[in-house]
C-alpha cells in the first residue's frame, strides 16, 4: 500500500539518505520526527462500550410513559431547569465543568461498524479501514517525554485500529488497571532478571546486530531499529514507569476514583496525560443493556458517576483540564421503548455525550431530542462534527488529506466543529 | 490552440529533426508517434516524436494536405498524407488524415458533472447530500437524482449558483475554488482538470446531456523513457482520440501532473527534464480521461557493460535487460547458506535443520539448488505455509462464520495446495458453490459478503471481493461513484452484481451453518436510476445465461476462460509480491490503466507460463524459486543493500523482509526447541494450524496476524509492540528459562561455551558465528562469569539476543 503525505515536510532526499520507504505507513522521518506544533491539548476518551442510554443518563424523559422513561427519577444539575438521571448524581454536582450535547446521532447500529465511525470520524466503508482518532493524533503530532503517544486502556479492541496508517501508529494497550497485580504488558523485565543482567544482554544483542545494520540500509531494518530503541527508552526510562506505576497513587484517591475498570482506568489515563501522551482512551463495558437494563444500569452507571466526577476534579484541582480534551462518549445510544426482555437495543439515532476540558465552557446543554428521546430535534450533530471539534482542539487541520490506496482521503470528512464548545 | 514555441524554420518541407532522447539500448525500430493521427479539419496542428531513432528527417508526400514543420504536423486542406521518416537507425512511414470541419467535444451534466461532484464529496452525506442539504444547496446523495441535482444547480438560489454569461462567476465554481466563503473549504484550484472540466460544460451552456462528440481516450507519448539524470529534456505529446474517429493534439489543454518531483519536473506542456534517478510516473489528466507515461531517470555515471548472471529462465532474461537499460547491475546470486535458509523461510515457512544445513553445503551437486526446490515443493510444510497466504487471500475468519465450518475451508484449501489443484478449477468451484459449508467448503468462500447482524447475503461486498483477488481490480469505489480517472463505472459495478443477485445464504441448524443456494427469481436494482440491471460483464458486454445454468456459474467461466490473461497476471502478480514484497502491478492487487507494471512483458509472460502450466502454483513456484532473479544476494560486504530505491523497485537484490508472524513464532520454537502450547490445541500445534482466528494469542496478533476483515495485504510493519515483546515478552522469557530443552541438551553434552554458541548461531542463521560475533559472545559470557552470574543464565540470555537480533526476525 503506498502511503505518502500531501504536505510532509521531508523530501524525498530525507528518505533517501535514512533509507526510508514510505510503504505501509512507516516512513522513518516521520517516526523519527520530533513533536513540534503549536497546540500541546491532550485528549481522555471515556468509551461507553454498547452505547451509554441517554434517558438514564445526560438526556432523562420524565414525562414520557413509563416504557420510554424507564425505571429511573431525574435529579436537579448545578444549572436551573437542567435535570440528569439519579443515576448521575455527582456529574450534576460537577455539570459546571462539562458540556452534555443532547442531539448526537450516528448512522451504524451495529456495534462493530458504529464503534469504527464514532472513533474514526468517518463512516465505515467496503473500501478501506480509516484509522481512529488516537492513530491520527499519533501521526500529526508524534511521541512526548518518550512515551506511546496513543494509548489504550484496559485492551486491545476493533475500534482502536489503525486501518490503513498502519501498526506503527497502533495504540499501546495497557491492560487492566483494576487487576490486582496489575503491571503493564511487556513493560517490565521478565521476573528474576537483573537491570545488570539486562544492560549486559541489551549491549550483546547491539554488537550482535551492527553486521547486519552495516549491510542493509533499507526502511524495515531502519525502523525495527527505531522501535527497539524506543522499547529500550520506555524500559529504562524512569518517568514512563512512573506514569503506568498505578500503585503510586494514595490509596484515598484510588478509591475516590472507584475499584473498578472504568474508575482504576480513568485513574491510569489521568496518569499517563499527565506524564505525555497525547490521546488515551478507556474502555468501560457493560452498556449493551439488551435486557434488564434497569439493573445493569443501577449497578454500572453509578461506577462511570464515580470514575467520570472525580477524575474532571482531580484533573481540575492538577490544572490538567485546561490542557485536556475529556469526553465521555458511546457508538450510540439505546432505544426509547423498553422491549420485552425489559432491556433496551441499539439507537443510533439520537444519544448524549459529555464534552469537558480544552477550554469548552461547562453547565451547557447543546441541542435537544425529542419528547421520547428518539431524535434530534434541535441542532442535529454528526459523528463528522464530533471528529472536527477533536482535530481543532488537537490542533490538526481537518482538511489533512492522506493518500492511500490510490486516492486522496480526508481525516474528516466535511464535519462542523461544534461552536458552542470553543468558548 | 495554445502558444506553442517551437522555432518555426519557414516554409521547408523536410527538416532535420531529434529522435527521442536518449533511449539507452532500446530496440531499433523507428515509428512515428501517435500513430494514426486524424486532424479535425484545415489549420489544425499535431506534434509528434519519432521513437526509436537519431537524426531523422520527416517529409510530407503531399505537402498541400499536410505540411511538416519542425515537430508539428499542419493540416492545409482536407485529404491524406504520407509522411516518410528516415533515420540513422531505419525508416518508417505513416498516413495522417484531415477531415473537413472541426467539432466541439460536449460535456454533459449527468456523465460529467455528476462524477465530479461525487469524487469532491459535494454530494456526500456530510455535505450537500446529507437530508436537509447545507446552506440552503442540496443534492442527491452520491447523485442518485440527477434531474433534480441539476434542476437545484441551474434554478436554485436564485440562478446564481451558474452565470452563463460570465461563467467565472458562477457559485458553481467561485464556492469550491473558495473564491467566495465555503464552508467546504477549497476543494479544487483554477489550474485543476475539475475546475476545467465546469467552465467548459458553462461555456457551453450548461446542458444536461451529453449528445455530440466526447473526449474517448487520452494518448501520452513516449509512454516509456529512459533519462539521464540531470537536465535531460524529453518532449512530450498528448493526443485526444474523440469519439467520432477523429483526434486533437491535447499537449497544451491537459493537466500534467508528476508522481514524484524528485524525478522528473515538467517544463512548459511540452516536456519534461530529468532530474534525480529514480522511477515515476508522469500523467495527463483532461475530460475525466487520463493516461499515463513511465519514465526512469539513471545516473549519467553509470557505466554501459554491467556484468549479470547468466539467466537461469524467463525470469531473468526481462528482469536483467531491464536493469541494463538503467545501468544498474544486479547484486551477485547469494552464496549457499543464505539461499538455504531463505527458500525455506519462503517456500516452506519453516528454518532448515543444522543436518539439513551439513547436507545441503556438503553436496557437490551443482544441480543441487534445484533439487532442493524440488524436494520442498513436496514437503507438508509448504502446503501448510501457503495456505496462511491463502486463508488471508480469501480471508477464512471467524468474524464471518463463527469458527464452525473454517476447519471444513481451511482443509479444503490445503488440499488444494497439497495436490497442486489446477487454480483455475479452484477458482471455480469457490464462485459456483452451492450447499452446505461443513460439508461442501468451496462455499466458505462466500463468507466474508454476509453482513455480521442480518445474517443475509450482501452483494455489493462480494463484487469487489471478487474483481479484486481473480482479476486484480478495485471496484469498490465504483459502488458510489464513477471511477474519475478509469473507465469503470457504477453500471460496471452493478452489472456485475446482477450475476450474484440469486446467490442467497440459509442459515440451518443452529446459526453456525450457512447453506448457499440460487433463488429462481431475483435482480439487481441501479441505485440511481432505480432500474433492473442485467447482467454485464466488465467489457460491457450483455452476458448470455443458458437455461440450466446459473449466473454465478456464467461469471466463473467469463473470468477463468474469456479473461484468462488478466486472471492469470493478477493471480501471478499475487505469487510474485510473496517472494519480492512488491508487485509487478503495485499494490499487487490494483491493476488500472494509471498503475503500470514495473515489467509489463515479465508479467505476461508468467502469465502465460501459469496458464499453459495447467495454472500449477508448483510450476510458478519453481520457475520463480531457480531464477537468479530471486536468487540474488541482498546486500554485499562492498555492497550494502537498501541504498538505491531503483535497485528495490527493479528487483536488482532480495529485498529483506520480517518473517511473518506464525513463521516466526515457529522459528523461535524450533530453536528453542520449546514449542507453543495453544489453549484448545494438542501440543506442537504449529499456529499456522489453528482454526480461523481461533486462539490467535498476542504474540500473533502483534505481529501481524489478521482479523481477515478487510481485503488487502497483511500488515508486517515493524512496532513498538513487537520490541518491547521480543524484549521483555512471555514467548522468548519463557523459552529461554524452560529446562530440559535445546539449551540444555547442548550443557549436557558437555560441550563448551564457544560450542554451544556456535551450535545455537547453526539453529537461527544456518551459519556460524564470524570472528567479531565470536568475540562478542565470548566477551559477554566472560563478563557474565566476572560478575559471578550463573553460566546456564548467561547462556540463556546470549540466546535471547540471538533471538532478538533483527538477522533472525527477518529473512535475508
Amino acid at each position: 500500500m503506498q502511503l505518502s503525505h500531501m504536505h510532509t515536510p521531508y523530501s524525498r532526499r530525507d528518505f533517501l539518505r535514512l533509507g526510508g520507504f514510505a510503504v505501509g505507513g512507516v516512513s522513518l522521518p516521520r517516526l523519527l520526527a520530533s513533536s513540534v506544533g503549536k497546540s500541546d491539548v491532550s485528549c481522555l476518551v471515556y468509551f461507553h462500550t454498547g452505547g451509554l442510554c441517554q434517558h438514564d443518563s445526560f438526556d432523562p424523559k420524565p414525562a414520557a410513559p413509563r416504557e420510554v422513561r424507564g425505571g429511573f427519577g431525574t435529579i436537579p444539575t448545578t444549572v436551573p431547569g437542567v435535570r440528569f438521571s439519579e443515576l448521575l448524581p455527582r456529574c450534576a454536582k460537577n455539570f459546571d465543568r462539562f458540556a452534555v450535547v443532547r442531539s448526537m446521532y450516528s448512522l451504524e447500529a451495529i456495534h462493530e461498524k458504529a464503534k469504527q465511525y464514532a472513533f474514526s470520524g468517518q463512516r465505515p466503508n467496503n473500501a478501506y479501514k480509516h484509522p481512529v482518532y488516537g492513530s491520527v493524533v499519533a501521526r500529526e503530532r508524534g511521541a512526548r517525554n518518550g512515551l506511546p503517544p496513543f494509548v489504550v486502556i484496559p485492551r486491545k479492541d476493533i475500534c482502536a485500529d489503525p486501518g490503513f496508517l498502519g501498526s506503527a501508529y497502533a495504540p499501546f494497550i495497557t491492560g487492566d488497571p483494576n487487576k490486582e497485580r496489575f503491571s503493564v504488558q511487556d513493560l517490565t523485565l521478565p521476573t528474576g532478571l537483573g537491570l545488570e543482567e539486562a544492560r549486559g544482554r541489551a549491549a550483546l544483542l547491539s554488537k550482535l546486530d551492527s553486521r547486519l545494520e552495516a549491510l542493509e540500509k533499507s526502511g524495515v531494518v531502519g525502523s525495527m531499529d527505531h522501535f527497539y530503541q524506543k522499547a529500550l527508552d520506555l524500559v529504562r526510562s524512569p518517568e514512563a514507569k512512573r506514569a503506568f506505576d498505578i500503585g503510586a497513587e494514595p490509596e484515598s484517591l484510588r478509591d475516590a476514583y472507584g475499584r473498578t475498570t472504568g474508575g482504576q482506568g480513568a485513574l491510569l489515563a489521568r496518569r499517563l496525560i499527565e506524564a505525555g501522551v497525547r490521546l488515551v482512551t478507556v474502555f468501560h463495558g457493560g452498556y449493551d443493556t439488551h435486557s434488564d437494563n434497569d439493573a445493569t444500569n443501577k449497578k454500572l452507571y453509578p461506577e462511570f458517576d464515580q470514575a467520570f466526577s472525580t477524575l474532571l476534579e482531580d484533573m481540575d484541582s492538577r490544572g490538567l483540564l485546561d490542557t485536556t480534551l475529556v469526553l465521555a462518549i458511546g457508538e450510540f445510544g439505546r432505544t426509547p421503548e423498553i422491549n420485552h426482555s425489559a432491556g433496551r437495543d441499539h439507537w443510533p439515532g439520537v444519544f448524549s455525550i459529555a464534552v469537558a476540558g480544552a477550554g469548552v465552557p461547562g453547565g451547557q446543554v447543546i441541542g435537544a431530542s425529542d419528547a421520547m428521546g428518539a431524535e434530534p430535534v434541535d441542532r442535529p450533530v454528526s459523528i463528522e462534527d464530533l471528529g472536527a471539534t477533536i482535530y481543532r482542539k488537537l490542533g490538526i487541520d481537518t482538511h489533512t488529506e492522506y493518500h492511500a490506496l490510490g486516492r486522496p482521503i480526508r481525516i474528516n470528512d466535511g464535519g462542523e466543529p461544534i461552536r458552542e464548545l470553543f468558548g | 490552440m495554445g502558444s506553442y514555441a517551437c522555432s518555426v524554420r519557414g516554409y521547408a518541407l523536410t527538416l532535420l529533426i531529434g529522435g527521442v532522447a536518449a533511449g539507452v539500448g532500446s530496440a531499433s525500430s523507428v515509428s512515428l508517434e501517435p500513430a494514426d493521427i486524424h486532424l479535425q479539419s484545415p489549420g489544425q496542428t499535431q506534434r509528434f516524436l519519432v521513437a526509436g531513432g537519431s537524426n531523422c528527417e520527416a517529409t510530407s508526400a503531399d505537402p498541400s494536405v499536410v505540411r511538416v514543420d519542425a515537430q508539428t504536423l499542419v493540416a492545409r486542406a482536407s485529404g491524406r498524407a504520407r509522411i516518410d521518416v528516415d533515420c540513422a537507425e531505419g525508416a518508417t512511414e505513416a498516413t495522417v488524415v484531415v477531415g473537413e470541419s472541426a467539432a466541439t467535444v460536449r460535456i454533459g451534466f449527468e456523465r460529467d458533472l455528476l462524477s465530479i461532484l461525487t469524487t469532491k464529496g459535494c454530494n456526500s452525506s456530510a455535505c450537500h447530500g446529507s437530508p436537509a442539504g447545507q446552506n440552503g444547496f442540496k443534492l442527491s446523495l452520491y447523485g442518485s437524482d440527477p434531474r433534480a441535482d441539476y434542476e437545484m444547480i441551474l434554478d436554485g438560489h436564485g440562478g446564481r449558483r451558474v452565470t452563463l454569461d460570465t461563467p467565472t462567476d458562477s457559485l458553481l465554481l467561485a464556492k469550491p475554488a473558495f473564491r467566495v466563503a465555503h464552508g467546504g473549504g477549497q476543494l479544487m484550484t483554477d489550474e485543476s482538470d475539475e475546475y476545467g472540466t465546469i467552465l467548459e460544460w458553462l461555456r457551453q451552456g450548461a446542458p444536461y446531456g451529453s449528445a455530440g462528440t466526447r473526449l474517448e481516450r487520452l494518448d501520452l507519448h513516449p509512454s516509456e523513457r529512459v533519462l539521464e539524470a540531470p537536465g535531460s529534456r524529453q518532449s512530450i505529446v498528448v493526443i485526444g482520440r474523440l469519439s467520432d474517429g477523429t483526434t486533437r493534439d491535447m499537449t497544451d489543454e491537459v493537466r500534467y501532473s508528476v508522481i514524484d518531483e524528485a524525478v522528473i519536473e515538467l517544463d512548459g506542456p511540452g516536456a519534461v527534464v530529468a532530474k534525480d534517478p529514480g522511477m515515476t510516473t508522469l500523467m495527463a489528466r483532461a475530460m475525466g480521461k487520463a493516461a499515463t507515461a513511465q519514465f526512469i531517470v539513471i545516473d549519467a555515471d553509470g557505466e554501459d557493460a554491467l556484468e549479470a548472471p547468466e539467466p537461469a529462465n524467463l525470469i531473468d532474461e526481462h528482469v536483467f535487460a531491464k536493469l541494463r537499460r538503467v545501468r544498474i547491475a544486479p547484486f551477485p546470486v547469494s552464496d549457499d547458506r543464505t539461499f538455504l535458509r531463505r527458500v525455506f523461510l519462503d517456500a516452506a515457512g519453516v528454518l532448515p535443520t543444522p543436518d539439513e544445513t551439513r547436507l545441503f553445503l556438503s553436496s557437490a551437486d551443482p544441480a543441487k539448488r534445484e533439487a532442493l526446490i524440488d524436494r520442498l515443493l513436496e514437503r507438508p510444510e509448504y502446503a501448510t505455509h501457503w495456505l496462511v497466504k491463502f486463508e488471508d487471500w480469501f480471508r477464512n475468519s471467524q468474524y464471518y462464520s463463527q469458527g464452525r465450518t473454517n476447519g471444513s475451508f481451511k482443509r479444503w484449501l490445503h488440499d488444494s495446495i497439497r495436490e497442486d489443484w489446477a487454480y483455475d478449477d479452484t477458482v471455480r468451484a469457490m464462485l459456483t458453490a452451492e450447499g452446505d459449508t461443513t460439508v461442501r467448503p468451496a462455499g466458505n468462500f462466500w463468507h466474508p459478503a454476509i453482513d455480521f447482524m442480518l445474517k443475509t447475503f450482501e452483494v455489493e461486498k462480494a463484487v469487489p471481493t471478487i474483481t479484486r483477488l481473480f482479476l486484480g481490480q478495485r471496484l469498490e469505489c465504483a459502488q458510489c461513484h464513477n471511477h474519475p480517472l478509469e473507465n469503470l463505472t457504477q453500471d460496471d459495478f452493478y452489472g456485475l452484481a446482477a450475476f450474484l443477485a440469486r446467490t442467497r445464504v440459509k442459515h440451518g441448524y443452529g446459526q453456525y451453518r450457512r447453506v448457499w443456494y440460487e433463488d429462481r427469481r431475483g435482480e439487481i436494482e441501479h441505485p440511481v436510476t432505480q432500474e433492473t440491471v442485467p447482467p454485464r460483464f466488465l467489457d460491457g458486454e450483455l452476458a448470455e445465461i443458458p437455461s440450466g445454468t446459473s449466473r454465478r456459474a456464467v461469471l466463473a467461466d467469463w473470468i477463468t476462460e474469456t479473461q484468462e490473461l488478466q486472471f492469470a497476471r493478477a493471480t501471478v502478480n499475487r505469487v510474485w509480491y510473496e517472494y519480492f514484497r512488491r508487485g509487478i502491478v503495485e499494490p499487487f492487487d490494483d491493476f488500472r490503466s494509471t498503475n503500470r507494471p514495473s515489467h509489463p512483458e515479465l508479467l505476461d509472460a508468467l502469465a502465460r507460463y501459469f496458464i499453459d502450466s495447467g495454472f500449477r502454483f508448483k510450476a510458478l513456484h519453481r520457475l520463480i524459486l531457480n531464477s537468479k532473479t530471486y536468487q540474488l544476494a541482498a546486500h554485499t560486504e562492498d555492497r550494502p543493500g537498501g541504498e538505491n530505491l531503483l535497485e528495490d523497485a527493479l528487483f536488482a537484490r532480495y529485498v529483506p523482509r520480517k518473517l511473518p508472524a506464525e513463521v516466526l513464532l515457529d522459528a523461535i520454537s524450533e530453536v528453542t526447541g520449546v514449542p507453543e502450547a495453544f489453549r484448545n490445541y494438542p501440543p506442537d500445534t504449529s499456529p499456522k494450524e489453528l482454526i480461523a482466528s481461533i486462539g490467535a494469542t498476542y504474540f500473533l496478533t502483534t505481529f501481524g496476524h489478521p482479523r481477515r476483515d478487510i481485503m488487502g495485504a497483511r500488515n508486517n510493519d515493524p512496532s513498538l509492540s513487537q520490541a518491547l515483546q521480543m524484549m521483555n515478552g512471555d514467548v522468548l522469557a519463557s523459552r529461554v528459562q524452560a529446562e530440559g530443552f535445546v539449551l540444555d541438551e547442548l550443557l549436557n553434552q558437555g560441550l563448551g561455551d564457544k560450542k554451544i554458541v556456535t551450535a545455537l548461531y547453526e539453529r537461527a542463521f544456518a551459519r556460524v558465528p564470524d570472528d567479531e560475533e565470536r568475540r562478542a559472545l565470548a566477551e559477554y559470557l566472560a563478563n557474565e562469569r566476572d560478575a559471578g552470574r550463573d553460566r546456564r543464565q548467561a547462556l540463556a540470555n546470549a540466546l535471547w539476543a540471538i533471538l532478538n537480533t533483527k538477522e533472525f526476525q527477518m529473512n535475508l
